[in-house]
Parts: structure tokens; sequence; C-alpha cells
């Protein structure tokens, strides 16, 4: 299939949703969608055009928003799926339940920008510490790394 | 009664140190849950502070087994947004490393396998091999772990004529011993009994929960970024997709001792094919505002690598994901059912890396609460007593 097709086959599925289409390099195509129709994307390209795949979420901290880069694949190429989530209201729709294999990059979204992932059936934390301070997401841009004190238990003053 | 069983979260042999909570019914792990986290270091963080060039060397040391699939994916998509490419000759040389690596961790895992398999002989065997791989890398670039090849626009280390023959005898030598290995499982039934229906994954779950690399072609599906998204020489080379259907360890066994023999083949045209010219291009300091989605096949399957520049000479964001966390979900889907003895054998089959295999398994009994601290050593004793006393599985024979 060529990224040709690729690109017809995508904008007949998707249709209304679509917000831009790119292609930029050979078997690379960025769509963006609008982020309440997320869900229904995501059905839509599973069921209509087999992307079961997910190679990865993408977290971006660009200024007044977030943008959310989902990295599907399958053996013709690789289709991006971008949406925008403002930084005011920072919820994001689950695939899990479509795609049961992007729970481990859906958690380390909520861990890593503090964005809520609405339906996500095991919302824990994935990799910061149980003792990680509340209110610290260490890959938005404003974030600062600051050494904590050490206090050494039972030491001297 | 169910118990809990922990294990980790120190847990060394894995990239990412994790812990691992099972719930088992007697001798049957009912459940799994994962713990991850304890060996994050914050890299994709510190990358947005380096320049490209620095980022190179931070890449490479995410992993010390396919260190050099880390820096080529990184290469490859900075290459992109620099807008250069490099010469015929340099790409060659990266990707004849790329491959010389993945025979090194073949092997390396074919050892692990056989080793937490009872097959210790096995185990000896294959790291002897591979000792003349990590050689022919250490000739190439001066170093056996971080080859430090990759620069943006080509690589930093030329090959020439005498160094070419020496890879080509490293190669007829590792070809002999791997067509050993071949042979092996056809004549020793115990081992092909103890791999067999170990560890089952099937096709669907596989498919549903993003497996990627040998435990996905293991489970019947082609799946190879070599041959979906052929990045840089894999359009030139010929080579054939390894799968198995068999859904269990003895299927990743097969697909990468399968896999051994095709790297060999595009190791070998490679270097006979090997262009004149230079083996790298000048690259600019700084890159203008684009993004990159850059993949790679690692040896443990692909490895993706999503870059945003900004146009300074530092990324805006690099996002790595390596391939053992996306077979993590797989793991747990593995080790369910499945029963306590093949933990060693199941975890082996995602291929983590093996700097420290001791470590400490603690056993909860939660009837009377009382812990019991095992050495992995103990653990892997026990599996191989459970294993002798039982039957060998007549039906399993070597798929070759």
């Amino acid at each position: 299939m060529t990224d040709l097709e690729r690109l017809e086959s995508l904008k007949t599925a998707l249709g209304g949703s679509i917000v831009e289409i790119t292609n930029p390099a050979r078997r690379r195509i960025f769509v963006t969608v609008d982020r309440a129709n997320l869900a229904a994307v995501m059905t839509t390209l599973r069921d209509r055009l087999g992307f079961i795949y997910i190679a990865t979420i993408s977290g971006v901290d660009a200024g007044e928003a977030y943008e959310i880069l989902y990295h599907m694949a399958d053996a013709h190429g690789n289709v991006n799926i971008r949406i925008r989530v403002p930084k005011a209201d920072g919820h994001v729709t689950s695939i899990t339940p479509i795609i049961p294999g992007a729970i481990f990059y859906e958690r380390e979204l909520q861990d890593m920008f503090g964005l809520v992932v609405d339906g996500l059936p095991d919302p824990r934390p994935l990799i910061m510490p149980d003792d990680w301070p509340a209110g610290n997401y260490p890959l938005r841009k404003d974030w600062k790394f600051e050494r904590p004190a050490e206090i050494i238990p039972g030491g001297k003053k | 009664m169910k118990f809990n069983l922990p294990i980790g979260p120190q847990h060394p042999a894995l990239k990412e140190p994790i812990s691992l909570r099972m719930t088992v019914e007697g001798e049957v792990i009912r459940d799994a849950d994962l713990r991850l986290g304890y060996n994050h270091r914050g890299l994709e963080k510190l990358a947005e502070e380096k320049n490209w060039t620095q980022n190179i060397y931070l890449v490479e040391r995410i992993c010390g087994i396919c260190s050099h699939s880390h820096s080529t994916c990184y290469v490859q998509g900075v290459e992109k947004l620099m807008e250069i490419e490099p010469p015929k000759r340099g790409a060659y040389i990266r990707y004849l490393v790329s491959e010389l690596e993945r025979i090194h961790s073949h092997l390396l895992w074919l050892g692990v396998a056989g080793h937490e398999a009872g097959f210790d002989s096995f185990f000896m065997y294959t790291w002897r091999d591979r000792e003349v791989v990590m050689d022919l890398l250490e000739m190439i670039s001066g170093n056996r772990v971080h080859y430090a090849m990759n620069t943006l626009g080509g690589v930093r280390r030329d090959l020439d004529g005498t160094l070419i023959r020496k890879i080509l005898d490293g190669l007829v030598v590792l070809k002999q011993r791997t067509e050993y290995y071949f042979k092996l499982g056809a004549s020793e039934p115990t081992f092909v009994g103890r791999l067999a229906g170990v560890g089952y994954l099937s096709k669907e779950k596989a498919i549903a929960l993003s497996a990627v690399g040998p435990m996905a072609r293991a489970s019947g599906i082609t799946a190879d970024v070599r041959k979906d998204d052929p990045h840089a020489v894999y359009d030139e080379v010929p080579f054939d997709v390894c799968s198995a259907d068999s859904c269990d360890v003895l299927g990743r066994t097969v697909v990468r001792i399968k896999e051994l023999f095709e790297s060999y083949k595009i190791c070998e045209f490679l270097l006979k094919n090997l262009p004149a010219g230079d083996i790298a291009v000048k690259a600019p300091k700084k890159a203008k505002p684009n993004e990159v989605v850059s993949r790679y096949e690692a040896p443990r399957g692909e490895n993706i690598h999503y870059i945003k520049s900004n146009g300074t000479d530092k990324p805006e964001r690099l996002k790595v994901r390596a391939p053992t966390l996306a077979n993590y979900p797989a793991a747990i889907e593995m080790l369910k059912n499945g029963f306590i003895a093949d933990i060693p054998l199941i975890f082996a089959a995602i291929d983590p890396c093996i700097c420290c295999a001791e470590r400490t398994v603690e056993l909860v009994n939660a009837r009377s609460g009382e812990e019991r601290i095992v050495r992995f050593s103990e653990l892997r004793k026990l599996a191989g007593e459970r294993f002798e006393k039982s039957p060998v599985k007549r039906n399993v024979e070597w798929p070759f």
C-alpha cells in the first residue's frame, strides 16, 4: 500500500473527524483529531483499517496545551494520531478498552504530565515512587529538579 | 487458598528492575501484577538539556545489551531532522554493527534459556561462542559493550580489508556452531520437553497486547520493522522474517535460532557489497523545528523514538520506547496459569538483560504469614528437581 492509498483510506474512514492530515516522510502519516473524537477514531482505525498495534504514546508540553501522539503501526507503515489537550482541563479518554496494549503508556502519561486518563482500568502510578510528592510532573517544561535536602534519621540537626 | 509471591523490586537482571507480585494457588500462578520505575533515570528530561551530539552517547546508555539499537534509532531520526543522509559506506557499517549486536544478543539469550532450563552445557557453549562475535565487535569499534560507532551523518570508524576478512572468518565459525545448536534440539528431547508448552501466549493475546519482536513472532505474527518499514539499508538486503506458531518458549527459541542464520546472511551481504567512499558527512549543529518518528528493529523487538526539534541545538522532546516495556503486558499474560517452577524460564523468555542473575525471591505463605527467603539459584534448583521427576513429554518434537 502506498502512502497516497493510505491517505485516501484514512480520509474515507475517518471523514469529518480529521482536523489536519500530513505525510511528511515516507510511511509516516500524522493525523490531528479533536480529543472528543479520540475513542471513535481509535475504534474506526481498529475495526475498519485493522490498526491494533500501538507502538507507544508520546506526550509533548507545547506551551498552552499538551500534544499527545498515539503512534500506531501496521505492515505498511506508521500512523500517528495527534490530539491537543488544553492545560486548564487535562483530561483524556482512555483507549485501553479499545487497544489493551496501551495501558502502560497511558499510566506513564499520567505520571509524567499529570493528565487524567478517564476510564483507565488501572490508574495506579506506574513509574513514580510511592513517596513522590504530589503535583510534581517531571516532563512538564516548567518543572525543574531540585535535590531535596538529605535528612539522616537520628542524625545531627 | 491463595498466596502472594513477590519477586523484586531489586531485580538487576532486568533493564528496569521491576517488582512482580504473583497470586498463586498451590503451584499455579493465578494473577500477576507489575510495578515499575525502580530504575527510572529521568533520561527523557535530561535529553532536553543536552545537545544533539551529546544525546547520542546518552541514549546509548539506556541499555547495555542493545546499546547500538538506541543510538542508531536516535541518529537515524536526527539525521532526518537535519536533512542529511549518511554515505552508503557509513550506512552499511552502521547496520553491520546492528546485525552483529543482534547475533550477540540472541546467543546470550539462548545461553540464558539453556541455563534456566537446567541445561548448563548449552549455556556454556553459547556463551563461549558469543565471545567470537564480542571480539569482532571489539575489533571494529574498540569496545565490547558501548560501541560508540554512530555519529550524526555516519559512523566513526572505517573497516579495512584485514578486518573484513577477520569478520567473515568469524562468521564461518559462528555459523558452524549455530548449525550444531540447530541439530542439538533433535537429539536432546529433555530440553525440548522442558521448553514446550511453557509461557503460552496465544496469537490473539499477542496482537491485543501489542507484543513485539521474537515474542510476537513466536506467536505467529510476522511483524518485523526491518521488513514492514525498511529503514536505511534493509530494502537492499535479502533476508526473511522468521516466525513460529507454537506460542511458547520453544517457539521463541526457534525464532531466535532462525534469526541468527538470517543475521549471518545479512552480515555477509553487507561485507561483500561494502561500497567505497566516505563513512560520514558533516552534520549541522542545529535542526529546524520539525518532528520525526524513528523505528528500528532491536534484538528484542521494535524500538521507537519520537524526536521533536525546535530550531536550537537541543531537542524539544525525545520520547523513547524500548521493546521490553511493550512486552511486559504479554509477560503478565504468560505467567498466568503457569507454574512457580516456570517463572525463571518465562522471565528469561522476554529477554531481560542478564547482568546479574543471582537474586532473592521472597515466598510468602498466606495461611501462616510465614515468609521464606529463597535465592534465585534455589528456585531454579526447585524447578530442576520438579522436572527431573516428571516424565519426558514424548509427544513434543524439535520443529526443524
